[in-house]
């Protein structure tokens, strides 16, 4: 499949991308994740979510993250509460990851997350937190709920350390970085394994994934196949904000993952620049200038608390209004703080089907899974559309008209020390 | 004549088999008659009339969906007062319409949102938010081109938003829920071939072409003016928008205020087609004197129809009403509406009426 003068980190990527299991051991033959920095298990931090601190930050501190990432979704063995020997085999096997590599972006950073389905189990709800079956946030969307018992989360940027962590989860050999991981499968069916990657570089590269038109038009320098940076810094909440304060899962947080089909073709073809800056910041960002390029001048914050009141007069004035603005004025608490932390990453899965298609994958972290539908729905618009028919349902209402959820899942990160296969109410 | 003898017609027989059957010798590439040069600023007969195909109907929840297709139409798209052509682009195939309506009263649903998926063996063919349309033989549908892998067998996944504008009436609380059908369309270049194209040869005069009967698909028509419920007060037209006038003593249930209904229910002049989409506000003067100065919102009533309506405290014989447009209808609109209803050239008058 592959040509023998590609270069290695080519390669590489190429196969996170794919996942397919031909691409995954033409890659392997070349390298076995072997040489990244390996772990110590007391070394790590107490919050599986502890991200920030051992990742790369660009010059205004924003986060880069991971850029090759992995989703392994799986369900426990067997009906009702798992097997003590279950747990104890599911901590060998994160013991494992854990001395296999560093928690950095050079080595692995890794967190498992648990959904309402595996707290049933037990017929008894979480203790101290709040876990709702995922549901539908906007009047059109039908999306097929993720109810596994539980997701895996990998992320790094050596697309070798995934792949190797992830072929060991899956029982396709025995060690990772040259340390035993024992398979994931001993106690547990992978349902379902979904790949991505972000940073510049990567969207364009991917960018003949359907879903992108054949003009090219994802530029180098963008993150995201959209074109635009995002992840500001002062856009985000902090690691600690989103923290669990109290109960037994205190230092834990809530996660939700949705995957996102994108469609770009009128997004990139039937827009211009400024229409896009229009629907993806605000109509204020176009008509002041304030993004550039794939939104380098921003600096450390998007600046979009200054037009979030202004939803519903952009509606009626420019007939159309931002997908920032109208997410970020539900994203403050009372006293300004932001209430996500959004983790999304690109894909070219097309769960379900081989084809290579352009989506993405959203993972937010937040106190209280209500907080994020509180935002997403703040996404719908439902005022600019009131306000004005130019604004519809999908069109001209930010980025909806070419944005289409497909998944969605709700789960809990315990903190490290209950992360295998907690109970509702661990000690 | 078929488009296919049109099309077999092509290179260097076009302009003289063209001649035959329209004073509108020019021909684009693929059989389709250039956009008329000189258009009236209102409805007008198009160049070309394609007809349609009803793929199949299907049902879930409230609503029934029908899909339709044909070959792939040029539009002109309209964001606020931007109207811009769409050409038809190369890998188009077909142009695919859905119609939305109640199951049970068989009332046409404007402004639900529609999306549409095609599949091919499982495998993703096209995925596109669709835009709401205005035809001359359809009336209000959902309407895009879509490219195609060539014949066979496709699975369409058409998915209905929930209605975000006021219901009323035995309305009130419908249409709250999105829905999802999945239609299987099998596409074959021969059989969209026989779908009838017909130019007119009175091209570009004022006036609409019939709509066209779609076996047990209902047509976005405004009820007549004597249909109407309440007591239709008058109507007059702001580019051959024809807004017709009436007040019911009492607001629909589910309008919380108390005082005269007024309602306005859009049409399109020479075929009746319900203009959805659009910003109205209304003014009552009376001696002299502004007594209502609101704005008229989207409202779908089972008598009423999908109308503009708002709640005054009274209106009195005497009374002069002006209607305002201020934002035109925002539809797509299909050749021969263009440039009515603000469309291309823009502008829809204020309509004043002596009540
Ligand atoms: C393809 C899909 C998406 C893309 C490309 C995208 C991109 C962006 C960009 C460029 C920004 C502005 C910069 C920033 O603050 O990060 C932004 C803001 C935001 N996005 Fe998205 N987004 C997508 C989907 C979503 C979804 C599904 C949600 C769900 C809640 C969401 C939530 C937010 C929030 C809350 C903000 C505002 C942050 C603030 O409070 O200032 N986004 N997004």
């Amino acid at each position: 499949m592959f040509d023998g003068d590609l270069p290695r980190r080519t390669v590489m990527k190429a196969a996170v991308a794919i996942g397919s299991a031909g691409a995954l051991s033409a890659c392997l033959n070349r390298a076995d994740g072997a040489d990244a920095p390996t772990g110590d298990p007391d070394a790590k931090p107490s919050r599986q979510h502890a991200w920030r601190e051992h990742v790369r930050h660009d010059d205004h501190g924003n986060t880069q993250l991971p850029a090759h990432q992995i989703l392994i979704y799986f369900d426990i063995d067997g009906a009702g509460p798992p097997a003590d020997d279950d747990r104890a085999g599911l901590v060998e096997t994160l013991d494992g990851l854990d001395r296999a590599y560093e928690w950095s972006n050079d080595g692995l950073l890794h967190s498992v997350a648990y959904s309402p389905s595996y707290f049933d189990r037990f017929d008894v709800d979480p203790a101290g937190v709040s876990l709702p079956e995922p549901s539908a946030l906007s009047p059109f969307e039908s999306p097929t709920f993720d109810r596994q018992d539980a997701v895996l989360h990998l992320a790094s940027d050596r697309p070798e350390v995934v792949l190797a962590a992830d072929r060991a989860l899956r029982g396709e050999r025995e060690t990772a970085n040259g340390v035993t991981v024992p398979s994931l499968t001993d106690v547990a069916t992978i349902d379902s394994r979904r790949t991505g990657f972000v940073g510049a570089g990567l969207p364009a590269e991917n960018q003949d994934a359907a879903g992108v038109p054949d003009s090219r038009p994802v530029p180098e320098a963008s993150p995201l196949f959209m074109g635009f940076t995002a992840g500001f810094r002062g856009n985000q909440a902090t690691e600690s904000y989103v923290t669990l304060d109290s109960g037994p899962f205190a230092g834990g947080t809530t996660k939700v993952i949705a995957n996102i089909r994108q469609r770009l073709d009128d997004w990139y073809d039937e827009q211009s620049y400024d229409e896009r800056v229009t629907e993806l910041f605000s109509p204020g960002h176009a008509e002041n200038d304030l993004v550039e390029g794939v939104g380098e001048t921003l600096g450390a914050d998007s600046g979009i608390d200054r037009f979030v009141d202004d939803v519903v007069a952009d509606a009626k004035e420019y007939g159309r209004v931002g997908h920032a603005q109208k997410a970020a004025r539900a994203n403050r608490d009372p006293e300004g703080n932001v209430r996500l932390l959004r983790r999304h990453f690109e894909s070219t899965d097309d769960i379900g089907s081989e084809k290579a298609v352009a989506s993405l994958h959203f993972p937010s972290l937040q106190r209280t899974i209500a907080e994020f539908e509180t935002v997403r729905r703040s996404m719908n618009g439902t005022d600019a559309t009131a306000a004005t028919p130019a604004v519809r349902q999908r069109v001209n209402n930010g980025i909806l008209e070419y944005i289409f959820a497909r998944r969605r899942g709700y789960f809990l990160v315990p903190p490290r020390r209950h992360r295998a296969l907690p109970t509702p109410d661990p000690e | 004549m078929e488009r296919r003898d049109l099309l077999r017609a092509g290179g260097a027989f076009a302009v003289a088999s063209m001649a035959g059957c329209s004073s509108l010798a020019e021909t684009q590439a693929g059989g389709v008659p250039s956009v008329l040069e000189d258009r009236p600023d209102g409805v007008y007969r198009p160049t070309h009339v394609e007809g349609m195909e009803t793929v199949d109907t299907a049902t879930s929840g409230e609503y029934a969906v029908g899909l339709l297709y044909s070959y792939p139409h040029r539009f002109w798209n309209v964001n606020g007062d931007d109207v811009s052509l769409t050409e038809i682009d190369r890998d188009d195939a077909v142009h695919l319409m859905a119609s939305v309506w109640d199951r049970e009263s068989k009332t046409v649903l404007p402004e639900t949102g529609l999306s549409a998926e095609l599949y091919r063996d499982g495998s993703l063919v096209s995925q596109e938010t669709i835009y709401p349309m205005l035809s001359q033989p359809m009336g209000f549908h959902y309407g895009a081109n879509f490219g195609l892998d060539g014949d066979g067998t496709y699975d369409v996944r058409l998915s209905v938003g929930a209605m975000q504008i006021r219901r009323t009436g035995a309305f009130e609380g419908r249409f709250g829920d999105p829905a999802t059908v999945d239609i299987p369309f099998e596409y074959s270049e021969n059989a969209k071939a026989e779908i009838d194209f017909r130019q007119l040869e009175d091209a570009g005069t004022p006036g609409a072409v019939d709509p066209m009967s779609m076996g047990s698909l209902p047509t976005a028509v405004a009820p007549a003016e004597s249909a109407l419920p309440g007591t239709v007060l008058g109507s007059g037209t702001s580019n051959d928008a024809r807004l017709v006038v009436t007040v019911l003593d009492d607001p629909p249930s589910g309008i919380d205020e108390s005082g005269t209904y007024l309602a306005v229910s859009a049409r399109s002049r020479y075929n009746r087609m319900v203009i959805p989409a659009m910003g109205l506000s209304a003014t009552l003067d009376r001696d002299g004197e502004t007594i209502a100065d609101t704005v008229l919102e989207r409202t779908l009533n089972p008598e009423l129809g999908y109308h503009y309506g708002t709640v005054v405290e009274s209106v009195a014989s005497g009374d002069d009403l002006t209607l305002s447009v201020t934002v035109q209808p925002q539809t797509a609109r299909h050749e021969g509406y263009e440039t009515a209803f603000g469309g291309l050239l823009g502008g829809m008058p204020d309509l004043t009426l002596g009540l």
